[in-house]
């Protein structure tokens, strides 16, 4: 991978964790208010799945590089 | 009858505003690729100056322009990481150079 290229990764990486932080938080606020009686947990629990889910995108990306993509050639 | 109802239509809004915003997170893109949740970040920041501009006309006082900040903290973090990994990497020759020059002025006393 060129160093361009991780760049541009981590730069993608960084913004997408920003942004599923952000969604994680507002759903997870939107839930604890109007389901759970605004108590905490849905929040934190709510943060926990954005980070994890930015977690997640970022290890395939910076992947991709390495893993060998194949295609089912279909029966004849 | 009304009694019995009420219970479920409140659960109902519930249900319909959380869902709601589920789905409009969705289908924005914000829970998905990292190339969607960027391409998103780069329309809501398009979107906000006019957005603000709506607001500030809507309630007819200006805000204060945004002071011009000229410091990047890219760049001086970029150069702060180069000038610590260059002074860690010098500190071993600048540390026998001024082993060497006390050694030395501490014979030139002796002699």
């Amino acid at each position: 991978m060129s160093e361009k290229e991780f760049g541009q990764k981590w730069d993608r990486c960084l913004a997408d964790c920003a942004v599923k932080f952000g969604t994680g938080l507002g759903l997870g606020i939107v839930f604890s208010v109007v389901f759970f009686k605004r108590r905490t947990w849905p929040i934190v629990f709510g943060t926990g799945l954005g980070l994890g889910m930015a977690y997640s995108n970022c290890q395939n990306d910076l992947r991709s590089r390495y893993v060998l993509h194949s295609k089912v050639a279909k029966e004849q | 009858m009304a009694a019995k109802i009420l219970p479920v239509v409140k659960f109902a809004t519930k249900v319909t505003i959380a869902g709601g915003a589920l789905y409009v997170a969705y289908d924005s893109g914000l829970l998905g690729d990292s190339k969607e949740g960027s391409v998103t970040l780069g329309r809501a920041k398009a979107a906000i100056p006019p957005a603000v501009e709506e607001w500030m006309k809507y309630f007819g006082f200006e805000l204060p322009a945004t002071p011009k900040i000229e410091f990047s903290p890219l760049d001086a973090w970029n150069s702060g990481v180069q000038k610590s990994i260059h002074a860690l990497s010098v500190t071993p020759s600048t540390v026998s150079d001024y082993t060497k020059q006390g050694l030395q002025y501490v014979k030139d006393l002796t002699k």
